[in-house]
């Protein structure tokens, strides 16, 4: 062969791989951008979400491909961050990325990763005395939670929630060859066997296999079941830093008004003991002091704060 | 020996050739390539703005019912669209603390009475409140893009010593600024 053969050959090859090479890595590239879209879009479509005056709301998401929802919490900041991500199936493959995208304002519960093409968004207010923010539940359809002896109260809001993936009654809805993820989340201070969550009710507590995590009011029990304990962690401190905020800004409005000065103490304790919870097991004072504060604005007539 | 030469020059001036062609070809898919690029992130520019004109037109309807706004049971009974005008105001003291909260493309956030009507326009602070009709979040001009939504906007009113403290209620529009992506 002579030569210039050699060469071209040579130089042939090394064009072809570098247009390749380059070709790869703009689809990889473009894959990303649009996990990063998705991942966006969902947060975006959290906020006509957010209820009014409802005890809850549920909805369903679609999405064309086969996806994954990751969904993390970080405490940077003054409100922390919310994150999410997403993979979605290419070609049969997973795309992975690393892209995640944040929001200061919104708190979700969800298994990590949650896969499938349909979820279900379950929204409930968290008021600790005021609403703090609106606690987003994210499930997907191929995850089934059985609810077993739950409190008449429980069990008629998720009745009235009619979503297809939780369920009441015994779960004698579920069939024998049913192929979807059964959670069994069981009531009652005794661990039940094939109870993959245990909620004693009373004692505010609910244990998973990552162990046992503290609750106050319901929007917070839901959180321990649907997500990860790190991540309940994570948002239940997330969710004080905005009390602590909240807290301050109605001691400002008393300022403002001139009226509601008796609640000015108690709304000093409630930041003071927002600001020191370090983990669920901490809640229990907080609730202490929220329940107090409750009571003195309910009676303030007029001066009413929220 | 001549006929060498012949042939050697023969074969540089191939070799010429043939790097010129594949310089040309590299050149071809470079530029190719660029063009892919920019027309690829002229997109994304494009999708990243409405997805903020998607937030924010999403964020309008629903920010007086956020904790912050809302007027909750303050105001008598509970109501839904109203915002509270004097947490509000204790609000902008807070804004540094809230900057980027509802999305790091809001520029400003701002409340305008519309009804009474008022002659002219006194934006709000410590000292001139209740007596102004324009509360902006932050201390910026909303330019640009924006996006509105009516409300009612509640507040505490003192009417002196025979009647006290009082509800009172007005209606206004919330204006809520987005950034364009560069």
């Amino acid at each position: 062969m002579s030569f210039p053969w050699i060469f071209a050959l040579i130089v042939g090859a090394f064009i072809l791989f570098l247009a390749i090479y380059g070709v790869s890595k703009l689809i990889g590239t473009q894959e990303t951008l649009q996990s990063a879209k998705t991942s966006k879009e969902i947060g975006i479509l959290l906020n006509p979400l957010e209820t009014g005056f409802e005890e809850a709301k549920s909805s369903t998401l679609f999405f064309p491909v086969e996806t994954r929802v990751y969904t993390d919490c970080n405490l940077g900041g003054d409100f922390g961050r919310q994150l999410i991500r997403i993979s979605q199936k290419s070609f049969n493959k997973w795309v992975d990325t690393d892209l995640n995208v944040g929001f200061s304002n919104k708190y979700i519960f969800s298994k990590n990763p949650s896969e499938g093409e349909e979820f279900f968004i379950f929204v409930k207010p968290f008021d600790f005395p005021f609403k703090v923010s609106d606690l987003t539940y994210i499930t997907s359809s191929r995850d089934v939670y059985c609810f077993v002896n739950a409190p008449d109260d429980i069990e008629e809001e998720i009745g009235n929630l009619q979503q297809e993936n939780l369920l009441i009654e015994n779960c004698s809805e579920l069939k024998s060859n049913d192929v979807r993820n059964v959670t069994k989340v069981c009531f009652g201070q005794a661990r039940e066997s094939g109870c993959a969550v245990q909620v004693d009710y009373g004692n505010k507590m609910v244990e998973t296999r990552d162990g046992k995590v503290h609750f106050e009011t319901d929007a917070l029990l839901y959180g321990a079941i649907f997500a990860e304990k790190n991540i309940y962690e994570c948002q239940v401190r997330r969710l004080m830093q905005r009390v602590e905020s909240l807290a301050r800004l109605y001691s400002q409005k008393i300022n403002m008004v001139g009226c509601g000065t008796n609640m000015q103490t108690d709304l000093i304790m409630l930041i003071n003991s927002a600001k020191v919870v370090s983990d669920s097991s901490d809640l229990t004072l907080v609730n202490f002091v929220a329940e107090d504060i409750d009571s003195k604005n309910k009676a303030a007539g007029l001066c009413k704060l929220w | 020996m001549i006929n060498l030469i012949t042939i050697d020059k023969k074969g540089q001036m191939k070799i010429q050739q043939m790097a010129f062609m594949l310089m040309a070809v590299t050149l071809f898919f470079l530029l190719v390539g660029m063009f892919v690029l920019v027309w690829s992130f002229s997109g994304l520019k494009e999708s990243a703005t409405a997805l903020e004109e998607k937030n924010t037109m999403l964020l309008v309807t629903k920010l007086a019912n956020s904790p912050e706004f809302s007027c909750g049971n303050a105001f008598g009974t509970g109501k839904i669209n109203c915002i509270d005008a004097d947490k509000t105001m204790a609000l902008k003291d807070m804004s540094d603390e809230y900057s980027g909260f509802w999305g790091k493309d809001i520029s400003n956030i701002e409340i305008r009475k519309i009804y009474p009507i008022d002659e002219e326009e006194i934006v709000c602070s410590v000292g001139n409140y209740p007596d102004c009709n324009v509360i902006k979040m932050y201390d910026k001009e909303i330019a640009g893009n924006y996006i509105w939504n009516f409300v009612s906007l509640c507040r505490k009113a003192d009417y002196g010593e025979e009647r006290g403290i009082d509800d009172k209620c007005e209606i206004a529009k919330v204006l809520v600024g987005y950034t364009q992506t560069e």
